[in-house]
């Protein structure tokens, strides 16, 4: 039986629902050696910021249970140089491309959306990083600000009308204020959850285990704060989200199937099997062929609340 | 030129403690043994499940043919995890990963300057090319290698301890220095794995005697293969990925 997992999201039609994190998949071929990146549904770039970024010192990583720590930084060698040298490998690819863009200020991401909506034979769709946790200007703790995230978006909206996802994080404060807002604003999906804001101490120095006090929280250890919040954001605005936080393997795939996710971004999850995603979507497809589901659709946001699963539920 | 890269469950051929401080594990992997070259390292996924989550970097510690070993100190939850493993238990590894030691040195004697974890690759190199010297300096005697695993090694080997235990007392690099003081320092090349510090003063230590020579740089790393830039080191033309454009960098390259 041939499943089909088709995943449309507005005009956008991808071959599944498999993609890959921001920042969790290298700059272009690091994993080419180890996965056929032609078989992902679509791939998100590491973040790319208008100037180049030289990012935190080191170690900007430790592993935590079940996940890890990171405050990297986004780093990046800026939008030219993705432009320049980037952006044709991805073309030679041939995948659809989501960048990834973040910018200081309402005018930075005006420009990251308009340079990349003239790149529209490549590039398919925006991810507007309004959550990174590990910069101060352009990350969270500026972002708190609303006001910063609606000129961010609406910059974003002035100079494109690619489809554009704004990746927000509890971090920023109230998830489904600030979708809603966002929504309002003219975005046309929410990417949810980014990492989360941790810590983790050096019992010998009794100082942060990473160069930063805080780093981003990420694996399996946040994948059931993620999967909530695509679940409520999704009920309340039926938009497309993509869903990222700790999907590690087929059965959190498919939770956040369940739950209505559009498009699944696997991140730290490539760290630890170069192979994650393409397991995971032979795992969705096996899934399927048992359960007699011909369609994804059939299973995308399936979910029954706790309190109607009614008596007639066998599963 | 293109690198083969595996990915692949190997089979414990042994995992035993050799001495105070470490252990050896081997395994049967005829491709990674084909393939792996002093200096580079692969990425261990101790267990199947989700703590600890990310693999951890070994240096290789030698190879024959269809069996590669690593040596490793139980350090934390993932190390203790792989102490525990028995021959016939199976293990997800990736490499071989990162550059190599410069193999062929020309007319260049060769000097290694090795400590404490950073033993392990510098005997593969010596056991492999021709060498003049192997410096090893550990804290104390019980993290001496045991005389069976340097048997092959036909390069001088000098030893310290930090507590004077075995061999001359105190640092390494103070044997590396008496080496360069008394003899012709142009005729050698050094190459260096262990603590930064050490390998910080052993850059120094060549730039104040013209010697030429290459480090392998360690920093907490998460994907191996260069992808997630969590293990930067600072170099003369900007930052390199250590596990993807290192883990061997020249001393005149890096940013001390």
């Amino acid at each position: 039986m041939k499943v089909d997992l088709t995943t449309r999201i507005k005009s956008l039609v991808l071959k599944n629902p498999i993609t890959v994190a921001s920042g969790t998949f290298g700059t272009t071929d690091e994993y080419a050696g180890y996965v056929d990146p032609k078989k992902l549904g679509a791939i998100i770039t590491k973040t790319i910021t208008v100037k180049p970024r030289a990012g935190n010192p080191m170690p900007r990583i430790c592993e935590t249970s079940a996940g890890m720590l990171n405050a990297i930084g986004l780093q990046n060698k800026g939008l030219e140089d993705f432009t320049e040298h980037k952006i044709p490998y991805f073309k030679k690819l041939g995948v659809p491309l989501i960048v990834s863009i973040a910018g200081e200020s309402a005018e930075e991401f005006g420009k990251l959306a308009k340079t990349f909506d003239g790149m529209r034979d490549v590039v398919k769709a925006l991810e507007v990083n309004l959550s990174c946790p590990n910069v101060e200007t352009g990350g969270v703790n500026f972002m708190r600000k609303q006001e910063r995230i609606l000129n961010a978006v609406k910059a974003v909206r002035d100079q494109t009308d690619l489809l554009a996802f704004a990746k927000i994080s509890p971090e920023l404060g109230d998830v489904l204020e600030i979708a809603g807002k966002v929504i309002g604003q003219g975005i046309d999906g929410i990417s949810l959850i980014n990492t989360l804001r941790g810590m983790a101490v050096d019992l010998c120095t009794r100082s942060s285990r990473i160069a930063k006090d805080f780093g981003g929280l990420s694996g399996p250890a946040i994948k059931p704060v993620a999967l909530r919040y695509v679940y409520q954001v999704k009920k309340e605005f039926r938009v497309p989200v993509i869903a990222s936080g700790g999907i590690s393997n087929t059965h959190d795939a498919l939770e956040f199937l369940i739950v209505g996710a559009d498009l699944l971004a696997i991140g730290t999850a490539n760290f630890v099997e170069p192979q994650a995603t393409l397991h995971i979507l032979k795992g969705i497809e096996e899934f399927c062929r048992k359960e007699k589901i011909r369609c994804l659709e059939e299973l995308r946001g399936s979910y029954r609340p706790a309190g109607e699963k009614g008596e007639g539920c066998n599963r | 030129m293109i690198v083969k890269k595996y990915d692949e469950d190997v089979s414990l051929l042994e995992n035993k403690k050799i001495n105070g401080k470490y252990f050896k594990l081997a395994f049967h992997s005829p491709k990674l043994s084909r393939n792996i070259k002093p200096g580079q390292f692969l990425h261990v996924r101790v267990n199947q499940g989700q703590d600890p989550y990310l693999r951890r970097p070994f240096s290789y510690f030698r190879v024959s043919p269809g069996r590669a070993e690593i040596l490793y100190e139980v350090l934390g939850y993932g190390t203790a995890i792989l102490s525990k493993k028995k021959k016939g238990d199976v293990l997800r590894v990736m490499g071989p990963l990162g550059n190599a030691f410069t193999e062929n040195l020309g007319k260049k004697k060769r000097i290694l300057v090795a400590g404490g974890v950073g033993v392990p690759p510098l005997i593969f190199l010596a056991e492999k090319y021709p060498t003049e010297y192997l410096l090893i300096g550990t804290k104390s005697k019980i993290e001496l290698m045991p005389k069976s695993e340097l048997r092959k090694i036909r390069a001088k080997i000098l030893c310290s301890t930090e507590d004077g235990s075995y061999g001359t007392e105190g640092r390494v690099t103070l044997l590396l220095e008496k080496i360069l003081m008394n003899q012709h320092p142009g005729e050698f090349f050094i190459q260096t794995c262990g603590p930064k510090k050490m390998m910080k003063v052993v850059a120094t230590i060549a730039a104040k005697y013209g010697v030429k020579g290459e480090a392998s740089w360690d920093e907490s790393m998460a994907c191996g293969v260069g992808a997630c830039l969590g293990c930067m080191v600072r170099t003369r033309s900007g930052l390199k990925r250590a596990c993807a454009d290192g883990p061997v960098f020249k001393f005149e390259d890096l940013e001390l």
